[in-house]
């Protein structure tokens, strides 16, 4: 019998039809749908015990406590800690998708000298050389770390400078080190104790400071009443999400945030609303108007209102001199409710410039943010997670990425208390890395280490049998029978809060302040600038519109 | 006409004989446990009355699932038998220190999170009530690996067709959608897919 084409095309028919009755359409369809979700280069967590890990997110200096949801030994999820006693559960964008950013495209796995392949050991043999011919300088992100003892101590060793980079809060307390003598990372905000926060600029809902600390305080004091207890006026330009939830809002013109501190200083005095006597601007009303777009009644009624519930702190989002004086002339420093000394320990410290003469060798810490680029002729190594391009380094150096370092955290920078944590290391970089401390002490083994330096502090902590350990239960230090449970505790996600310090700190302000133009806001949800952003970030913080991203604004 | 019809039936019973018979052969390739496990032989020796004694939930609500090597070593850390499964499981994993690598019947992609503690503790479900009856079983059943998905024939269930099923034979996504229409309890996307 011959097969003819009619043949075939009426049995495939038949089994087309046949087939509709048989379960492997739908079945394959199945199939094939979670087959195509297990491609090899989409990433799976590992199979294994799963388990939550308490840590601290060290993407910035505010050290955020974090649980991280470990599966089979790897961070699969990661969540604020309830435990903490400042970031109290709540986190920014970035650090819910922190633990991402280590399998990032633009994760740097290898040494580079000018973009090219290079070993550890050649990086290591051209530091040495330039430390042998010349200065150098290193720069800090995160001063005040175990790391920051081994990086300063090596550039002191070798007659270079120690420098640091601020945030945006310690840079905006910056002014009143200059007139106190007290380091500005001493010194934070007490707004707990606050009545009324005259906020020139500063994103106090959408971004400043510890996530969660401030929203939850306004949450609780201020949201949804007429005449709350906590009265926030917001000096902005735009209307900002602060802004529009705040008490009061100020519109004016953008940059005039200095001149408007000096109108609000010159009707205090002179309409003698402070019992303080101070240095009288030398801008008139008349010209703070014109400045600020306020009319001179505008602004006397806006100091009036400010003066109607003390205490009253001005915050300034960068260091403001203006702002910084008019709350000497408030009696905001020093005082309950204004700007706080919170510890005595920490020595000055001196702000990297951009521009770094007479040095041989730079070497930029991995916290240093990504778009410092020093100007220099000197040689700059820089350690980093990420290659975010665009960095004029000569080398680049493959540090730890998020949760791979052991690293303690100290105080955030607008505490009004001084803390302490230790992050430890929970997960293996999946390539060779070294931080700037290790690499520095491969070149000067007379280094401590960064593990006995947290052990140090941590004995030094258990010897003054101050403070008390945040976690599920409160603990004071007095109640640690040895200094190693107490570091046990501290390495488990404990954090050590000390009392608040009742030494008070004056600042003698001898003539008003030049005029000074303000930046634009910044925050944790803008100071992020390595280059990378995880997925879940990009999702939550840049589709949902929290906060407007820098480029965006910028666009 | 009637040449046309034969060729056409016969299109539909090869089309029939492929997806009844010869697609779940040729979809599921069978795979040995490592080592052979009696549930009820250690239920009766060892008095283990309860899946949760040895399937326990962590302090922090989290599921241990399979338990742990350091548990079966509490007994076995020497032979105390002849099988060639007890030497194995001496031999290869407890004494070497490696956990056995279980082929697990019920894993789910990685794309689903399901809490034990919320199912147990709060709906208060029996676990024989989605795994099935494994307490009483003699002996482990084959692990029937999916060819394509790569996921364990029980998550789909042994009927292709889903018809006329056992309870704890399946654990589809509609299998829980199921069992929360039932008991009258909503749960979003995010409820299961974080």
């Amino acid at each position: 019998m011959k097969v003819t084409r009619r043949d075939l095309l009426v049995w495939s028919a038949g089994a087309a039809a046949g087939l509709m009755v048989t379960p492997v359409p739908w079945k394959l369809l199945d199939d094939i749908s979670i087959w195509s979700q297990n491609w090899g280069w989409i990433p799976q967590p590992s199979h294994g015990p799963v388990d939550v890990k308490q840590s601290f997110c060290t993407l910035c200096p505010r050290g955020c406590g974090i649980k991280v949801r470990m599966a089979g030994g790897w961070p699969v999820g990661i969540a604020g800690s309830a435990t903490h006693p400042v970031n109290r559960g709540a986190l920014c964008p970035l650090a819910f998708g922190a633990h991402q950013l280590n399998w990032d495209p633009k994760r740097l796995r290898a040494v580079r000298h000018h973009g090219n392949p290079a070993s550890w050991e050649d990086a290591r043999a051209a530091f040495a050389k330039c430390c042998n011919e010349g200065p150098v300088v290193i720069v800090d992100g995160h001063p005040g770390r175990a790391a920051s003892v081994v990086l300063e101590k090596f550039a002191v060793n070798r007659g270079g400078q120690y420098r640091v980079v601020d945030s945006t809060e310690t840079d905006a307390l910056r002014p009143y080190e200059k007139w106190s003598g007290v380091p500005a990372s001493e010194l934070g905000y007490d707004l707990e104790n606050a009545q009324t926060i005259v906020s020139f600029g500063t994103p106090l809902l959408d971004g400043w400071g510890i996530p969660g600390q401030f929203t939850r305080l306004w949450a609780e004091q201020a949201a949804g009443q007429n005449d709350p207890q906590l009265r926030l006026i917001q000096v902005e330009s735009e209307l900002s999400r602060t802004a529009a939830r705040a008490w009061q809002w100020v519109p004016i013109h953008a940059g005039a945030e200095s001149a408007l501190a000096s109108g609000i200083a010159r009707v205090l005095l002179e309409e003698k609303l402070v019992a303080a006597r101070g240095p009288v601007p030398l801008m008139t009303l008349a010209e703070v108007a014109i400045q600020t777009g306020l009319s001179p009644d505008a602004i006397r009624d806006l100091t009036r209102s400010i003066m109607a519930q003390r205490p009253v702190v001005a915050v300034a989002n960068d260091a403001d001199p203006a702002i910084a004086a008019l709350n000497v002339l408030l009696g905001a420093v020093g005082a309950p409710g204004g700007i706080v000394r919170r510890s005595k320990s920490s020595t000055l410290q001196v702000v990297a410039d951009s521009v770094i003469p007479n040095a041989r060798a730079v070497l930029l810490d991995s916290t240093v943010p990504w778009d410092f680029v020093p100007k220099t002729d000197a040689e700059v190594f820089r350690f980093a997670a990420w290659d975010a391009g665009l960095s004029k380094a000569d080398w680049l150096l493959p540090a730890p990425g998020f949760l791979e370092d052991l690293t303690d955290i100290p105080s955030a920078p607008s505490l009004p208390v001084d803390t302490y944590a230790v992050a430890p290391n929970l997960v293996r970089a999946p390539h060779p890395v070294q931080n700037a401390a290790q690499f520095l002490a491969s070149v000067n083994s007379s280094l401590p280490t960064v593990e006995q330096i947290i052990h140090a502090r941590c004995d030094n902590l258990f010897r003054s049998r101050a403070g008390r350990l945040s976690g599920l239960q409160p603990t004071p230090v007095t109640s640690f029978a040895s200094c190693q449970k107490l570091e046990e505790e501290l390495r488990n996600g404990g954090v050590w809060m000390a009392e608040p310090l009742t030494e008070s700190f004056r600042c003698e302000l001898k003539q008003w302040p030049d005029p000074f133009v303000s930046s634009r806001p910044e925050g944790w949800s803008t100071s992020w600038t390595s280059g990378v952003l995880p997925p879940l970030a990009s999702k939550l913080y840049q589709e949902s519109n929290l906060r407007d991203a820098r480029e965006r604004r910028n666009a | 006409m009637r040449r046309g019809s034969l060729v056409f039936a016969l299109g539909v019973a090869v089309a029939l004989f492929a997806g009844w018979v010869a697609l779940p052969r040729a979809l599921y390739v069978q795979r040995q446990q490592p080592v052979e496990f009696h549930h009820k032989l250690h239920a009766e020796k060892s008095g283990v009355a309860e899946c949760r004694d040895c399937h326990a939930l962590r302090d922090d609500g989290t599921f241990a699932g399979i338990p742990a090597m350091e548990k079966c070593s509490g007994c076995h850390s020497e032979r105390i038998g002849e099988s060639k499964a007890e030497a194995t499981l001496v031999d290869a994993y407890i004494k070497t220190g490696h956990e056995t690598p279980w082929l697990v019947y019920a894993r789910q992609p990685a794309n689903v999170w399901f809490s034990h503690a919320i199912h147990v503790r709060r709906a208060g479900l029996k676990c024989t009530e989605c795994h099935g009856n494994y307490g009483e079983s003699d002996q482990l059943k084959v692990y029937e690996l999916n060819r394509i998905s790569g996921y364990s024939r029980d998550i789909w269930g042994h009927s292709l067709t889903r018809l006329h099923r056992s309870p704890g034979d399946g654990m589809k996504m509609s299998d829980c959608e199921d069992c929360h229409r039932k008991h009258k309890v909503e749960v979003g996307c995010l409820g299961c897919h974080k």
